[in-house]
């Protein structure tokens, strides 16, 4: 690209090189925003699919409470609602393609660029997610807006408007902590040659643990409560409860978030000391 | 090239004896990277606990689902998982890689071959490391059958495996359908996402959806795309002791209609492929 990054936005004369630096990250996410809208039709049809499974899904939990009204305090309204929301929260924290994208830069030598260009790897893959993030959330906008407005009697929507804005936060700490635990998995990447089938396997086991299967309270309460401790609740569970009043009352969901904050800093934490710690043994073949 | 490989030097034998040498090349292949076929058993296995928590929290409030109890739900869920697993281990991978040589323009190395090209294409790559599934799913089966409540005889027996093959007939034809389309969309990266729209059809009862608004889906997946009936028929045949002669049977015609179509849509798109690449 021979235009400057300055020029790309509009901008001939940067007055600081902080403006310089977020302008860099801007014009990142505007490429990859392009980039990610090219593929329509295969995007939207892989959105579409991704509903069947839904309806499957709350078909069986309506066999299921064909016969009771109330299971483990959610009843299948609950049950739907929670099983919306989650979409809600993983459309925030799924990070498909991140760990695996590192490793295969470590081990077929991309990494370079990254070491002699002005360009920081985490700073520069969190600009590329936010972009795929925000493409994502306003093509998929029209398809939840319709299936919200078709289920919209199954929710109770709190009245305190400090509710919303916790469940803002959740869920875009539930991003923050997406990113950066499979930041930190994709470091393996500098200790080990393979690690797709391990990332599979992580994803596979954080699927259920984090409650996207089913809600956690529904599971035996010592089972529901050693997930509960776990991070990955953060990514499905805890935003979708919050907003649902399951989250206890407003100084659990304070201390909830903190919690989450904490999690979010030790994985961005983990995800930079595996980053110096893995440039210390990369020898850089190929590229 | 179809038909010069159906020559008496290429028998049913002789088939059946390619199918050994590509088993026992993918098993070469996969005890090169032990590791890796480690950790695919052990994802396996998760996959398996998360399905049992998910069955066992099902059944924590309620007694029976769609008339289906904890046994002959288990029995579902065990057929389920030995169908998925036949289908993973003969079919899944090839039919992946077939996407990939269609992009990449290497298929025409295997179209060269004196063989049948679809059985070539199909049965080439034998996945191992989900042979385990296929006992695991047997073991559901008969820890079920020792718990149920109604006795099984040997006309279920009997038509519980016809059904079964007609299951797993029915999964390759639409998994053939599927990957034959990668010839016209290049791009196919939903081949994965396709299949997984059919198997969600398949995992659960086709009783859940005797709800009003469901039955346009009962209807489409019944008699046009008749992914609801592949693991139901069969579970419903021991699981629940009902002997439907008139789904038997539709099972049994769909299965034909299925393959016959598919072998249709895949010499079709044979025709059409250009070998495009890089």
């Amino acid at each position: 690209m021979s235009a400057g990054p300055t020029s790309l936005l509009g901008l001939s004369n940067p007055s600081s090189p902080w403006l310089l630096s977020l302008v860099k990250y801007f014009n990142i996410f505007k490429v990859s925003l392009i980039e990610r809208l090219t593929y329509r039709a295969d995007f939207l049809l892989g959105t579409f699919l991704r509903m069947l499974p839904l309806v499957t899904t709350l078909l069986l939990w309506r066999a299921v409470y064909a016969t009771k009204d109330e299971i483990s305090g959610y009843t299948f309204r609950q049950v739907v609602a929670y099983l919306l929301l989650v979409h809600v929260s993983r459309m925030f924290s799924s990070m498909p393609g991140l760990a695996s994208g590192i490793a295969r830069d470590v081990r077929d030598g991309n990494l370079k660029r990254y070491l002699i260009q002005p360009l920081d790897l985490m700073a520069y893959l969190l600009a590329y997610r936010v972009a795929h993030k925000v493409a994502y959330i306003v093509t998929s906008l029209p398809l939840y807006s319709v299936i919200f407005w078709l289920f919209w009697g199954f929710f109770e929507w709190p009245d305190a408007p400090r509710l919303y804005v916790a469940y803002f936060a959740a869920l875009v700490m539930s991003f923050l902590l997406g990113f950066a635990f499979e930041a930190s998995l994709g470091m393996l990447g500098f200790w080990f040659l393979e690690i797709s089938s391990f990332l599979y396997l992580v994803n596979t086991v954080n699927f259920f643990v984090s409650g996207h299967f089913l809600p956690l309270d529904l599971l035996d309460p010592w089972v529901a409560g050693v997930l509960k401790v776990l991070p990955m609740q953060y990514m499905a569970y805890f935003p979708a409860a919050l907003i649902m009043g399951k989250a206890g009352d407003w100084e659990s969901i304070v201390l909830g978030l903190g919690i989450e904050a904490i999690w979010c800093l030790v994985f961005f934490s983990v995800a930079r000391l595996g980053y110096l710690a893995g440039l210390r043994r990369y020898s850089g073949y190929g590229g | 090239m179809g038909a010069d490989a159906m020559q008496p030097g290429r028998s049913f034998i002789g088939y059946l004896r390619l199918l050994g040498v590509f088993a026992r090349f993918s098993l070469t292949r996969e005890m090169a990277f032990r590791g890796n076929f480690v950790m695919k058993v052990l994802l396996e296995l998760v996959w398996l606990m998360i399905l049992l928590v998910f069955y066992q929290t099902l059944f924590r409030g309620v007694d029976s689902i769609s008339g289906w109890d904890r046994y002959s739900f288990l029995f579902f869920l065990g057929c389920y998982y030995t169908l998925e697993g036949v289908v993973e281990t003969l079919f899944l991978e090839n039919f992946v890689e077939f996407s990939d040589l269609v992009r990449s323009g290497n298929l025409d190395l295997h179209l060269l071959k004196p063989i049948d090209e679809q059985f070539l294409l199909s049965f080439r790559l034998v996945d191992w490391s989900t042979v385990p599934k296929l006992f695991i799913g047997a073991g559901m089966m008969v820890i079920s059958v020792l718990q149920l409540g109604h006795p099984v005889g040997a006309l279920n027996i009997v038509c519980f495996l016809g059904t079964f093959i007609a299951g797993v007939s029915m999964a390759y034809s639409f998994l053939l359908i599927l990957s034959s389309t990668a010839i016209w969309m290049v791009r196919n990266q939903s081949l994965m996402e396709l299949w997984w729209l059919f198997s969600t059809l398949m995992r659960y009862p086709r009783d859940i959806y005797n709800v009003t608004w469901a039955w346009p889906i009962r209807i489409v997946f019944s008699f046009v795309l008749p992914a609801l009936l592949v693991v139901s028929v069969p579970a419903e045949v021991i699981g629940r002791a009902t002997m439907n002669p008139w789904w038997i049977c539709w099972m049994g015609i769909s299965a034909l209609l299925s393959f016959v179509l598919s072998r249709w849509i895949f010499i079709r798109s044979i025709a059409c492929y250009r070998s495009a690449s890089s």
